[in-house]
This record gives C-alpha cells, sequence and structure tokens, in this order.
C-alpha cells in the first residue's frame, strides 16, 4: 500500500484524463441545457391556442372578444387590423391564463369593416386570425 | 554575499527545472485554446438553437409599390437577417437588419408586385434559420 501511494508514475495521464472529462462535462450539460429549454419553449408555443371569438364595433371603440383555447397562458403582444389600404398594428399587453375569455376594446381605431382581417400574435410567435364577420352598432 | 555568487555561478540542475516549466506553459496554452474552442463551437450551437423569427405579417404596399414584411425576434439571440427572397430571387433590403430580442420592425422589400398573385416568401438569417410561406396579394 505504501508502495503504491509512493508511486508517481501515471499520474499526469490521470490529470489530463480529469480535466478533459470535466471540459466534456461542461459542454454536453451546456448543450443539453440549451436544447431543453428550446424544446419547452417549442411545447409551450405548440399548446397555445388563442381565438378571437368576436370582433364589435362599439360607442367605446371595438371590442374583441378573445378566449385562450389552449392549455399554457398566453400573452399577446400585438394586435393587427389589416383591410385592403392599410395594415395597421397595435401594441398589445394582455395575459390570457387557459381557458380564460377576455374582452378587449379599442378606442383609439377607426371602425373595422368586415373586409378586415384581424389577427393577434402572442410573445412566443402564435398568429391566430379572425375570419368571420361581425356586428357593427 | 559570496554564498549568494556562489548560487548563482551554480549551473547544476537547470535544465530539469527549465523543462518542467516549459511542459507546464505548453499544458496550460494548449488547455487554454481547448477551453477557448469548446466555448466558441458551443455558443454558435447555443445561439443556432436558440434563435426564433416569425413573420407578423406581409402587407402588399400599394402606396410605394413594395412588399412590406414585419419582423418579430422571439427567440434568445440577437437576430441577423441574411437575405429574403421572394419567389427564390434574392431581394435588396436596408442591411444590415438587426432584430434584438423582443424586438419587430417591419423590412421593406422594393418588388413590383401583381394583384391575386402568389408569393413565396423566405426570410433568411446568418445563423441559417428560414421562415418561409406562400402569401396571396390582394
Amino acid at each position: 500500500m505504501k508502495r503504491l501511494r509512493l508511486d508517481k508514475r501515471g499520474i499526469s495521464n490521470v490529470i489530463v484524463a480529469m480535466l478533459s472529462l470535466v471540459l466534456v462535462v461542461i459542454i454536453v450539460s451546456n448543450v443539453i441545457l440549451t436544447s431543453y429549454q428550446m424544446n419547452q419553449f417549442d411545447w409551450e408555443r405548440m399548446q397555445e391556442n388563442v381565438e378571437i371569438v368576436n370582433v364589435a364595433n362599439t360607442v367605446d371603440g371595438t371590442t374583441f372578444t378573445l378566449q385562450n383555447k389552449g392549455s399554457v397562458t398566453a400573452h399577446l403582444v400585438s394586435l393587427w387590423v389589416d383591410s385592403a389600404t392599410i395594415h395597421q398594428r397595435y401594441d398589445m399587453n394582455l395575459f390570457i391564463n387557459a381557458g380564460d375569455s377576455v374582452n378587449y376594446t379599442l378606442s383609439d381605431i377607426g371602425l373595422v369593416d368586415n373586409a378586415s382581417i384581424v389577427k393577434v400574435i402572442t410573445d412566443r410567435g402564435t398568429v391566430s386570425m379572425f375570419n368571420s364577420s361581425w356586428q357593427n352598432p | 554575499m559570496r554564498k549568494l555568487f556562489k548560487i548563482l555561478s551554480d549551473k547544476r540542475g537547470i535544465t530539469p527545472v527549465l523543462s518542467s516549466l516549459l511542459l507546464t506553459v505548453v499544458a496550460v496554452a494548449a488547455m487554454a485554446i481547448a477551453t477557448s474552442a469548446t466555448y466558441v463551437i458551443t455558443t454558435n450551437l447555443r445561439e443556432t438553437m436558440s434563435e426564433r423569427v416569425i413573420v407578423e405579417d406581409v402587407w402588399f404596399n400599394n402606396y410605394t409599390n413594395s412588399i412590406d414584411i414585419y419582423v418579430r425576434n422571439v427567440g434568445e439571440v440577437t437576430v441577423y437577417i441574411l437575405a429574403v427572397y421572394v419567389n427564390h430571387t434574392s431581394q435588396s433590403f436596408t442591411n444590415p437588419f438587426t432584430l434584438e430580442i423582443g424586438e419587430h420592425q417591419w423590412l421593406n422589400i422594393s418588388q413590383n408586385w401583381v394583384p391575386n398573385s402568389s408569393y413565396y416568401i423566405d426570410v433568411l438569417t446568418t445563423r441559417g434559420t428560414q421562415v418561409a410561406a406562400y402569401y396571396e396579394a390582394p
């Protein structure tokens, strides 16, 4: 045992192997962690399902009824009203919990006609469009 | 004084010291190169994996006679737009076009378009991410 302890041969090999092992573990864990995070992001994006249930021009402006039919909380960041002449974007900062319905009213918006396309964008990049026609007051 | 002079003039044992020192320098340099190479490679890999871009809107603009694309960076790294193709033809745009994390803006393409025609628009980043889809002009 004493002889084995005093024998210094092969120590450098062990040190090199250990250092290389540490380096490899750091690289692999780094890549795996990033991959896991982005997989989680993509999975959450796939679970997102926001629907524009109704759009109505009222005396207060235009009211958009939004419903989150997905299984994750949706963070809406943009609302688009695209007509034949102009594509107008409105900033949004609205969180809708899974299963919830929210009425979102914009007062600084002109009358939206039936030919317009209305769509909302989430911070994960999901786009939801409204295709049906709606009521004017 | 004489003792110090004796030590300084004694050349015995210098070779092993020098060789050990040289070996240490070589080992440290090799490890530093390996570490920095690893860092660069993994950073590139991580950035490529973390890149996400979406096209929010495409406007076939009557006023400017151009195709305006509204892009948003929804990923976790800064995005550099390298090229935009309309029907597989490269288009000129304001270069460099950079989108920070969460940033969104118009990307204007000076391209004549014909009403009721389909256009295949492909946005390409420097890391190789592509966002492509068909859009119909009104």
